[in-house]
């Protein structure tokens, strides 16, 4: 007879659990920024809330973005909203829906897809909030992007295809690529590559490197390993594989520790990210063209400043990347 | 066999029992709105007065005021108008009215300041206010922005949140009436998740590469609309005849149906976004027109003007009001619960036991079609990665709603509470800025809990039920205490 009393109630202890969780999250801001509170000092009240949404945060280099863009938006007298999609667009549509209910100042993205994203900025825009991607580019069209700021992931495309060179020598072989078809920036990535290899084989007789296959390993650790499995039962004498992120460089790398093939194949990743970093070092991985999520998180942030002052912004900035070889390796 | 008890006296207790998820509901939204009382900024013209008569009290007569506004949404437009005209009635003067972003705003300024006209107060909305270029205008205090006085009011029950409520369960609630006939046959389908990927990629895909893609008619628009809903009911019925001609069980079914469906998703869409489709596709989950011109022709010139939900919503809740109708009136609905209820017994009285099974299994895939559809309006494109644990979600939002995974009880009505309630929770999380790993135990407790309900209703364990849960309550307030 009470059932629906007790319903209630279940209900209610559920209501206060989310209360509760939503908590640390308050206290923190004081705790992660404890000296910035005497920075602020002239403008105690805050300016208004920067939300942002990444793709994902199993992968670092979000996390590494997040952080930076909340620590340097917390500097400036900014609040800070952190969701991320998980890869998964129609989440991260629902997440942007919510900061327009919000009325956050702006908006920053990492789109979980470059197109499907499209309609909920145009949302954002109707609703008059500024909106910046980073790392990830929207290119839906009709959609109003105040600035772009990520990697040059062209170029770090073709330094990626210079470090595989270098890594297959004169002997070149067959190369897989592990590809992530639905993020802009990987395509470019892969596109950079092809270039580089691409003009590397013109006019050679022997030695050529040989672009096998492109697998979806989609920036994700388990997908690269069964992807890298799989290319190594159809091609045994696989000499490289080129992924487009960390996770999945070393999903490959631990397929083909399974296989025993480690010393056969080489991986050149791309991101550079702490695990990333360490397996270079410790000779898993060939190199990786480096990007710098705390740059271009920090960055983001101070063009979202650099707009509020009423300053021109640029549309795209684009940050360098570098090769990393490893500790002292060059 | 429906859930409708026989006895007619009115009794308080049974009608709570009978509408616990509703309260339910309603005490989520209490909650929510009492966690996200805060400021908010009165809009529109009713700002644009108040910031005039703000003006009038602070400033001698005859100053100059510079308006600042952005160019969207069109109450800052609205705040202008009104604004600059109530001013002028007052005897000041508007220097001129600003549209546009903080670089336009510096611009006018210095414009201005070149041309030797002073500006004594600038008058904002909200969100311009906080710009920073104010800081940079030479010669200008901060103090002298003049913007509307905010008031108390929660966040989750701001119109324009509600309607984002309702927008975002659109998908899973239209599953959800599917599910729910399949679960009252007593039999589950895993694959709607996977035809929502599906139906999209075949819409998006029919359009761009077969219907003239961004020229594409909305009549064939529509027709491939149609062709994907077809497709997965078609699936459907696949599922539902492997399920009574060959006694599989349906989840095994439904689960070799859900990769099928999955892959071919990929295989057609390649593993990209297909995105050179019609703005116009966007009519479904975007516009408003089908609510505003009914609201128009019935308002007589009363009532807020933009009283709107999108046009998927209105779909939707046309579907849960036919089904309810077909459930409790038809004889067809009353066969779909007694096969869930006996179906032994149902056969033996009649029931066209195998036909009714083909049948909610073919509905449930058509269903599932047209929510991929709704999707693929709301994202304006077609993914293969659509869907994703949609599944799950879907047969939470039946659960709760107090459809036993056990067949023959449930109602299409508690179904539509239970998506919303697992949409209000999701939604009032986010507003309190729960981060996502959190959101996923709480919807998941949530679940369970419903399941427990279910079961506890059918055994009778209410004592030991009540024993326990005053044990947790008290350990939770020990915790509590204890971390204060």
């Amino acid at each position: 007879m009470k059932i629906s009393h007790l319903f209630l109630f279940t209900l209610l202890s559920f209501g206060m659990l989310a209360g509760c969780s939503s908590k640390p999250g308050d206290n923190s801001k004081p705790q992660t920024n404890p000296n910035d509170e005497n920075k602020t000092t002239e403008n105690t009240k805050s300016k208004g809330t920067i939300a942002i949404s990444v793709l994902t945060m199993t992968n670092p280099f979000f996390k590494v973005l997040a952080e930076n863009v909340e620590a340097e938006a917390k500097k400036h007298g900014y609040d800070v909203i952190v969701t991320s999609g998980e890869k998964d667009v129609a989440i991260q549509q629902n997440q942007v829906k919510d900061f327009i209910v919000k009325k956050v100042s702006a908006i920053i993205l990492c789109p979980c897809d470059s197109k499907s994203i499209g309609p909920v900025v145009k949302e954002a825009n109707d609703a008059g909030i500024p909106v910046f991607t980073a790392d990830n580019a929207c290119l839906a069209e009709g959609v109003e992007i105040v600035s772009h700021i990520g990697s040059d992931n062209l170029g770090g495309g073709r330094l990626g295809g210079e470090a595989m060179i270098k890594a297959l020598g004169d002997e070149g072989g067959k190369v897989v690529i592990l590809d992530y078809k639905s993020a802009e920036s990987c395509l470019l990535r892969v596109q950079g590559f092809k270039e580089v290899i691409n003009k590397h084989n013109e006019g050679r007789e022997t030695g050529k490197i040989d672009i096998v296959s492109e697998l979806p390993g989609e920036g994700d650790k388990e997908l690269g390993f069964k992807a890298t499995e799989d290319s190594l039962q159809a091609h045994p004498d696989l000499r490289g594989i080129f992924a487009i992120n960390d996770p999945a460089a070393l999903g490959a790398y631990a397929a083909l520790e399974k296989a025993g093939k480690q010393d056969q194949v080489k991986i050149v990743g791309f991101d550079g990210q702490p695990d990333g970093l360490k397996a270079i070092d410790e000779g898993k991985i060939f190199a990786d063209p480096i990007q710098l999520p705390d740059r271009i998180g920090r960055q983001t942030v101070q063009t979202i400043i650099k707009y509020f002052s009423g300053a021109k912004v640029e549309k795209e900035q684009l940050i360098p990347t570098e090769l990393y070889y490893g500790k002292g390796k060059k | 066999m429906s859930s409708k008890g026989s006895s007619k006296s009115f009794s308080p207790w049974k009608l709570l029992s009978e509408n616990g998820i509703l309260i339910g509901l309603l005490l989520l939204c209490a909650l929510f709105s009492y966690l996200t009382y805060e400021e908010q900024q009165p809009t529109g013209a009713s700002a644009g007065i108040q910031v005039a008569d703000l003006i009038q009290d602070r400033y001698s007569p005859g100053s100059n005021v510079l308006i600042i506004i952005k160019p969207e949404p069109p109450e800052q437009n609205e705040f202008a108008q009104a604004a600059s005209q109530a001013l002028q009635e007052y005897g000041h003067t508007v220097v001129e009215i600003v549209v546009g972003a903080p670089p336009d705003a510096r611009q006018a300024w210095d414009r201005l300041k070149a041309e030797g006209k002073t500006v004594q107060a600038i008058a904002a909305t909200q969100d311009v206010s906080q710009w920073t270029v104010f800081d940079f205008m030479e010669g200008f205090d901060r103090k002298n922005i003049v913007r509307a006085e905010s008031y108390n009011w929660p966040t989750f029950l701001m119109r324009a949140n509600l309607v984002n409520i309702a927008g975002q369960i659109a998908v899973i609630a239209i599953l959800a009436i599917g599910m729910t006939l399949v679960i009252i046959t007593g039999g589950i389908d895993l694959s709607v998740g996977s035809l929502i990927a599906f139906s999209a990629v075949v819409s998006c895909w029919f359009i761009q590469e077969k219907f003239g893609a961004q020229e594409a008619s909305t009549m064939s628009m529509i027709i491939a609309c149609l062709i994907a809903i077809a497709a997965c009911g078609l699936i459907g019925l696949f599922s539902g005849a492997l399920i009574t001609t060959f006694d599989c069980p349906p989840f095994i079914a439904t689960l070799g149906m859900m990769m099928i469906a999955s892959g071919l998703a990929f295989i057609i869409a390649e593993g990209q976004s297909i995105y050179k489709i019609p703005e116009s596709f966007k009519w479904l989950s975007h516009q408003k027109d089908i609510v505003e011109s009914v609201w128009d022709t019935v308002r007589f010139g009363m009532g807020p003007k933009d009283l709107s939900v999108p046009n998927s919503v209105v779909l939707m809740l046309v579907l849960y009001v036919i089904t309810h109708i077909v459930m409790t009136r038809t004889t067809l609905g009353r066969y779909i619960y007694a096969v869930g209820g006996n179906r032994e017994a149902a056969r033996l009285s009649g029931v066209p036991v195998i036909f009714i099974l083909l049948f909610v299994y073919t509905i449930c895939g058509a269903l599932a079609g047209l929510g991929g559809v709704v999707l693929a309006s709301q994202l304006n494109s077609g993914l293969p990665t659509y869907g994703l644990m949609y599944e799950l979600f879907v047969i939470a939002a039946v659960v709760v709603g107090g459809t036993s995974l056990f067949g023959g009880e449930g109602k299409i009505t508690g179904t539509l509470v239970g998506a919303f309630i697992i949409a209000v929770i999701r939604n009032g999380m986010n507003l309190t800025n729960v981060e996502s790993y959190t959101q996923k135990v709480v919807l998941g407790l949530v679940i369970l809990i419903a399941v427990l309900i279910d079961r506890i209703k059918k055994k009778g364990l209410m004592g030991k039920f009540v024993t326990a849960l005053k044990n947790v309550i008290l350990i939770l307030g020990r915790m509590v205490r204890s971390s204060d």
